[in-house]
């Protein structure tokens, strides 16, 4: 491959000062600098403006079959966004406008790059009765790229995981075709995916292998004028996940729930992991901390769903806050907790599964991390008024040093092992280790499914290889 | 119960300040300020690239505060690309190449990044390895810039990066200004006053006269060594430094009132703390040391300044050394002054582009930093962007297009009114 050559061709699309096969620029494309995951090799770096420019990238990387990866912030703790075969990297930083916001049906149209802090500036700006919701991922991450790998919010009770705000895509297939799909292929209203066929599932979960995503229509919700941020606290998730499970069925004007560990509240701040206790539970320290945010329109209403807010978990046996302790930083982003070590390395085992499995799940992979002398991080979040859940395990390690990441990666793994025995429970963005157990698991005929749509989308087979199903 | 109420009671978040200033400082790593590159390499891949230093957190609409990063567009150009090209290179990972010393040169050390970066040793200590790359740029023969080399070899000879000859600091001090030839406390113009913005120099010395302050002007006054030193040359800059003290020690001097932001951190900071030069001469910058005289009850403003304005506020003596209050409390007590805050103000300031050699070397970065800021001026309505820098007034004036706004610096108001 003559490196120059494709640089050459794709400064004529962008320019060349958005161009680079520099080491200065593409060393910081080629790992994750969070995760365990192996580092890979990105040969050009490219930051298109335009769904036409994704285009002619697109088919510059077909002419040379040279691999091409979707990029925003590149953090995400499978890695996903790792080059793992080379290739050029498109960092879609430059698409970064909010295009527009529909106040009626309440989505906003924004392009593949826009970060949260990008959206969450625009609609303050200038639609601030609405809300998008704010992941624990930092601001600098993208709306988009989290959406469609299933990240999840503060709005998660509403609408599910992110996938389930998408409204519309607007995608330059592997192909180099552009398509649309949902209302906005019929017209200019990207107010859904209904009723034609859902092709939104072509891209959803594939982890940047099937297209470039330009634009994507994502749901917004009203900020009403009473919101109540509870802080719920007991000993043990024995006693506090059932009461968690009934508020969620409860309505009460829940718009999120979650829960962390003694432990995940510590990162969370950025304590000192080598300085807090290993295993809390031993101290008669409260393990169970959750959050419940409930939302109303009027002043006797909000009252109403404090009031059974509050009986239901007296009810359950946890305690709330005292007075002038809460979680009044809500919405923020938890960006202490892959540093918690101190060594700026973190990666956790995170899952869709059962409401039923949360208990069990937090237990096989605290014994687990507890034997290896890891803290037990865990945080759940319940979903949909309670159809499901996330749980997620989280082990910090200094990535600078070799062993503590080889250990990592083995604690990880064990974690997954003891957490996939559960039924139902399926790790979301998760790094190519995991694919391959889920690909000796999964129902063979959905597999050659898989595989059959990859490669109609992406024939020569240069999206992002080595992530996502079918590869 | 008590530890997690503990826990609790430091996770609040502070308006306007997001987490940052959450109680987790007994957790941080104790790090030593001012050292070499070596002495940060364990503590630099904290950083995961997260793209939090980009944008003002939790505040000012998530503005962008970054010149360099907004400019480039390229990740290496944010503190994230800078901690981890860093790190690439104390392990082994990047060699250093032309291109390397370049892209941390591409950066006015204004340290809005910092403030925003949630991190707790990268918060406070990033600016640290952000200088140690520069010192070891020069050392390894990539650094300074061409142009910041040029006006070094002229400061060492001319004592000012001006390309202005020393004889002439001087030439703008009128035959009305009143110094004593014994006084102990010195007016310190610094060499931006002294060339290029001579009416901060006026005013200032003619606002000490009205306050009948006991002052001169060392005769032989030099550059401060800031320009040098924020350009990794740290040997020439100490050189400088310690001439500077021994001839303000020398000649009695313990107080020094200056009106550059610059030449105040310098002083204040760089020669104590980088250097190890315990001076022990006060320090004070015009608008502090104006700020005395009002609670004291010795400057009166008795005139009205009618002016709806904006106050910018600069690196050097905002980030740099915390000031941000002074120069406000100053303003608010003129009459009829009006003063309008931009979005982005305080610790959250964008800076105008013209520091850490940034003006010499990237004119259009520097360029566009400046325009972003006086764009964000007009917005506010305000007539004027007022300043305590006169770098930063100079830069502004000279991007400034079609008089749309004006551009002062605190003395210049001052004087009117005193």
């Amino acid at each position: 491959m003559n490196n120059n050559e494709i640089v050459s061709e794709l400064e004529n699309i962008v320019g060349e000062q958005f161009v680079s096969d520099k080491p200065e620029e593409t060393f910081l494309y080629h790992y994750d600098f969070i995760t365990a995951e192996p580092e890979g090799k990105c040969d050009i770096v490219i930051m298109p403006k335009t769904a036409e420019e994704v285009q002619e990238i697109v088919k510059i990387a077909n002419k040379f079959k040279i691999p091409l990866v979707p990029w925003v912030s590149g953090i995400n703790f499978g890695s996903t966004a790792t080059p793992l075969k080379g290739g050029i990297v498109v960092d879609l930083r430059r698409l970064n406008r909010v295009l527009e916001v529909n106040e009626d049906d309440m989505y906003a149209l924004i392009e593949g790059g826009t970060t949260w802090a990008g959206l969450q500036a625009y609609l303050g700006k200038n639609h601030p009765n609405l809300m998008a919701g704010v992941t624990f991922s930092p601001p600098g991450t993208g709306v988009v790229a989290s959406c469609l790998c299933y990240g999840m919010f503060n709005l998660g009770m509403l609408g599910g995981t992110g996938a389930e705000f998408i409204n519309g895509l607007e995608v330059v297939l592997g192909s180099g075709d552009l398509v649309r799909v949902g209302s906005c292929s019929l017209s200019d209203y990207w107010y859904g995916r209904q009723p034609l066929p859902d092709l939104a599932g072509l891209f959803i979960g594939w982890e940047g292998s099937t297209g470039i995503v330009t634009k994507a229509a994502i749901k917004l919700w009203p900020k009403l004028p009473f919101r109540k941020d509870f802080v719920l606290m007991g000993n043990t998730f024995d006693m506090g996940i059932p009461v968690l499970l009934k508020l969620s069925k409860a309505g009460l004007g829940i718009c999120d729930i979650f829960v962390f560990s003694y432990n995940w509240i510590q990162a969370a701040i950025g304590a000192y992991e080598k300085k807090v206790p290993l295993n809390p539970l031993k101290d008669n320290l409260p393990v169970f901390i959750s959050g419940v945010t409930t939302q109303a329109y009027t002043e006797k209403q909000h009252e109403a769903q404090c009031e059974a807010i509050e009986t239901i978990s007296k009810e359950g046996g946890l305690t709330e806050a005292p007075q002038g302790i809460s979680l009044d930083i809500l919405p923020y982003q938890a960006w202490g907790a892959w540093n918690f070590s101190r060594g700026g390395g973190g990666e956790w085992i995170g899952s869709y599964c059962s409401t039923r499995e949360i208990i069990k799940y937090y237990k096989l992979a605290r014994e687990t991390a507890l034997k290896h002398g890891h803290t037990s991080q865990f945080y759940s979040r319940l979903l949909f008024g309670g159809h499901y859940c996330v749980s997620r395990f989280n082990i910090n390690f200094n990535k600078n040093d070799p062993e503590e990441i080889e250990s990592a990666r083995i604690i990880l793994k064990e974690i997954h092992e003891e957490v996939s025995s559960l039924d139902g429970v399926v790790m979301y963005k998760a790094p190519k280790w995991a694919h391959e157990v889920y690909e000796e698991k999964i129902y063979p005929a959905t597999y050659e499914l898989m595989k059959k749509i990859k490669n109609l989308l992406d024939p020569n087979k240069v999206m992002n290889p080595g992530h996502g199903w079918g590869d | 119960m008590v530890g997690v109420i503990k826990i609790f009671q430091r996770l609040r978040y502070m308006k306007r300040m997001g987490l940052t200033h959450v109680d987790t400082r007994h957790e941080i790593h104790k790090i030593e300020r001012h050292q070499d590159l070596e002495h940060y390499k364990d503590i630099i891949y904290q950083c995961g690239k997260c793209g939090t230093c980009r944008t003002v957190y939790q505040d000012a609409d998530w503005a962008a505060v970054c010149p360099s990063g907004e400019f480039r567009k390229f990740e290496s150009y944010y503190l994230g690309g800078k901690n981890l090209l860093t790190w690439g290179l104390t392990s082994g990972k990047l060699k250093w190449t032309e291109h390397l010393a370049s892209i941390f040169y591409s950066c006015t050390v204004c340290m809005a990044c910092l403030q925003q970066c949630q991190i707790p040793e990268i918060h406070t200590y990033a600016v640290e390895w952000l200088m140690a790359m520069r010192e070891e740029a020069v050392k390894q023969g990539y650094g300074p810039m061409p142009e910041q080399k040029l006006y070094t070899e002229h400061t060492m000879v001319e004592n000012n990066p001006y390309m202005e000859k020393h004889g002439d600091r001087l030439n703008w001090l009128p035959s009305h200004i009143k110094q004593t030839p014994d006084a102990k406390t010195a007016y310190y113009v610094g060499c931006t006053s002294s060339y290029r913005e001579q009416n901060v120099a006026v005013a200032t010395a003619e606002i000490l006269n009205s306050l009948q302050v006991d002052f001169r002007i060392h005769p032989n006054e030099s550059c401060c060594g800031s320009p040098v030193y924020m350009t990794g040359q740290t040997e020439k800059a100490k050189k400088i430094a310690e001439e500077n003290v021994k001839m303000f020690k020398d000649a009695g001097i313990e107080k020094i009132i200056t009106s550059c932001a610059g030449c105040y951190r310098t002083w204040k900071d760089t020669y104590p703390n980088k250097f190890g030069l315990n001076h022990g001469i006060e320090v004070k910058h015009l608008p502090e040391f104006l700020l005395d005289k009002l609670k004291n009850g010795e400057l009166n403003f008795s005139k009205e300044f009618n002016m709806k304005i904006t106050y910018h506020d600069p690196c050097h003596i905002g980030r740099h050394m915390g000031i941000y209050k002074p120069p406000r409390q100053v303003l608010e007590k003129i009459p009829g002054l009006e003063l309008l805050e931009m979005k982005r103000n305080r610790h959250n300031a964008w800076c105008c582009g013209s520091g850490g050699g940034v003006r010499s070397a990237f004119k259009d970065l520097s360029a566009f930093a400046a325009n972003e800021r006086i764009e964000e001026a007009k917005e506010t309505t305000a007539e004027a962007i007022v300043s305590c820098c006169p770098f930063c007034l100079n830069q502004f004036k000279a991007n400034i297009k079609n008089n749309e706004i004006q551009a002062l610096d605190l003395s210049e108001i001052v004087k009117q009114i005193i």
